[in-house]
């Protein structure tokens, strides 16, 4: 609980948060990020793990969110489940490796044992406790609440509040365009994880995920070097790709209508391949979708989408960011295998590879520049980051979806609009 | 396995692949990147690191996994010299060392560690592994047909890796 004194000197989030300037001290201050630790991640809605991670009964993943140790896990019933990574006797973290499969939770302290769904049920020496010592009341703890779409699991730490559906609003859309990329509406991420770590604050990457505006600058390099690998795309500030806020925070660069207007080839989206490459995933799509349907969806290809506050559906790639400190983060990614479309997956891997990751041809460049972005924002002048690119052009939907062009900072700015609500609640 | 025998030859053959090594590493370090690509085979090879060990490459994500166009091509982007993740180059020096060789024919597998140490700006950093070269004949040298570099520290989050390791 936040003193009196603290209350006194609440942070004034719409100063330092305005409509087309942010203030720097947003990606240096201790005392605002351990407030976003608290007010986004703690009791917010945030993303941990994919249920395809662990499909049987007793996987587990170790995953951090906010500041807090959690274990991701499947049950002999088949539920997944999210715990604090804590004994509940004398608080030793209880799994210590990134994934696994345990029958039961043991504790390596004292040797209590817990059941997949949470039960306590070893107590050695049990004898010794008092008579009012229950094993109902000395369980793993689960988090406060924890729901699902599309497979992807989320959490909140606090028992009230807005719904999942409710905080992800539009944002399931893009979901489900991921989704509907495959035959069944399934995705899988069975292929581990890069993990990169990043000298910059989480929200550089948040913004940098869904920035149209630096690719010819910071991938100049791969763009010379390797144009097919680069997926080109008309990058001109006249492409008809979008910049979209979708509100709550949840943005995207709508590629999707990139591609369409290139004509009607399939698979411009995996960097071209021949259709006549992946027939059973043609043939799987047309069968689940009907051919104009299945046709539409192998043309405009997947979301490039930030959903708030850190999960990224970054085309065949997923995303994840964790933050560790003002200045710094890591960055969680692994390929997105669709259901029913090996020929395609294994294809999706080594593009993976390629682009992303600390040695990703271009990821390690987005990586040098949030490490640059640092370390001149510690600087204390100018005060403030501009954000006003496209401001007086977007257009606003009926539904309140806000679109700019593809070089327009309007994602920021739908990030950091939601941002400022939930850190001046 | 075939096993080295002391012999003046087989002793000469061991000290050209140990050169080999350092040569590799010096051009590494010193980012000569082209004259590094020519010490690879012209074709079907593998530049691998995976992202644990055991990792099924298959199945699993690598932080890299080159097929011979995919080297040429980092190259390439190094050589634009607008490769932010390595301008500024990163200073690096690395030691190669616990060296084991076995010929096997026609190919020869060496394993051996290293220890690495990358300054860039004001960031020193340690890197350290187990290298695995498959390496073929060619004339009095060899070339690299399949080289595997599995970091002490692939399963913890790692800094960028956009130099050649």
């Amino acid at each position: 609980m936040a003193s009196a004194a603290q209350q006194h000197e609440a942070i004034d989030y719409r100063h330092l948060v305005q409509d087309g300037r942010l203030h720097g001290s947003l990606y240096t201050s201790d005392a605002i990020y351990a407030d976003e630790m608290e007010k986004i991640y703690h009791r917010g809605w945030a993303f941990v793990a994919h249920d395809s991670e662990i499909p049987n009964p007793g996987d587990f993943v170790t995953r951090k969110v906010g500041t807090q140790s959690l274990i991701a896990l499947r049950d002999k019933g088949g539920e997944c489940r999210v715990f604090y990574n804590r004994c509940p006797h004398r608080a030793s973290a209880l799994c210590h490796t990134a994934s696994g499969n345990k029958p039961r939770i043991s504790c390596p302290y004292h040797g209590w044992t817990f059941a997949l769904d949470g039960r306590l049920i070893g107590v050695p020496d049990e004898e010794a406790y008092p008579a009012a010592f229950n094993r109902a009341d000395a369980g793993l703890q689960p988090v406060a609440r924890m729901d699902s779409y599309g497979g992807f699991l989320f959490l909140n730490l606090v028992p009230n509040g807005i719904s999942l559906k409710d905080h992800l609003g539009h944002a399931t859309d893009l979901i489900d365009g991921l989704l509907g990329l495959s035959p069944t509406g399934k995705i899988r991420l069975p292929a581990g994880w890069m993990k990169h770590k990043l000298r910059s604050n989480w929200k550089m990457v948040v913004e940098n995920q869904v920035d149209g505006y630096h690719a010819h600058m910071v991938h100049g390099s791969l763009i010379k070097a390797n144009r097919t690998f680069a997926t080109v795309r008309d990058r001109k500030p006249t492409s008809p790709t979008r910049v979209v806020d979708y509100g709550k925070g949840h943005t995207d660069i709508d590629h999707p209508s990139d591609y369409r207007a290139a004509g009607d080839r399939l698979f411009r989206w995996t960097g071209g391949i021949d259709p006549d490459r992946l027939p059973n995933y043609v043939n799987a799509m047309t069968e689940a979708y009907g051919a104009e349907d299945g046709r539409r969806r192998l043309i405009e290809g997947p979301p490039h989408s930030m959903l708030f506050p850190n999960l990224s559906l970054a085309e065949m790639n997923i995303m994840v960011i964790e933050p560790e400190s003002p200045s710094s983060s890591v960055q969680y990614t692994t390929p997105v295998f669709l259901d029913g479309a090996d020929e395609l997956n294994a294809r999706t891997l080594r593009r993976c590879e390629g682009a992303m990751g600390p040695a990703g041809f271009l990821i390690a460049d987005d990586a040098e520049i949030g490490e640059l972005t640092q370390m001149g924002v510690a600087n204390l002048e100018p005060e403030w980051v501009i954000l006003s690119r496209g401001m007086e052009t977007e257009e606003i939907r009926e539904n309140g979806v806000r679109t700019a062009g593809l070089m327009d900072e309007t994602s920021q700015r739908g990030f950091w609009r939601h941002y400022r609500e939930v850190m001046s609640a | 396995m075939t096993t080295m025998t002391a012999t003046l030859t087989s002793s000469d053959f061991a000290e050209a692949v140990r050169q080999f090594l350092f040569h590799e590493a010096k051009l590494q370090d010193e980012h000569r990147y082209d004259e590094w690509e020519t010490l690879w085979a012209a074709e079907d090879t593998l530049y691998w690191v995976p992202i644990r060990e055991d990792a099924d490459p298959m199945r699993e994500v690598s932080y890299i996994y080159d097929n011979r166009a995919r080297l040429s091509s980092r190259v390439r982007q190094l050589n634009t010299g607008l490769r932010h993740a390595q301008a500024p180059q990163s200073k690096l020096r690395r030691l190669i060392s616990n060296i084991e060789i076995r010929d096997e024919g026609g190919e020869i597998a060496v394993e051996s560690n290293f220890i690495l140490i990358e300054s860039r700006r004001v960031h020193m950093t340690l890197w350290g592994g187990r290298t695995k070269h498959r390496l073929v004949r060619e004339g009095d040298s060899f070339r690299i047909k399949a080289k595997t570099v599995l970091l002490v520290n692939s399963e913890e989050p790692i800094g960028n890796l956009a130099f050649l390791v």
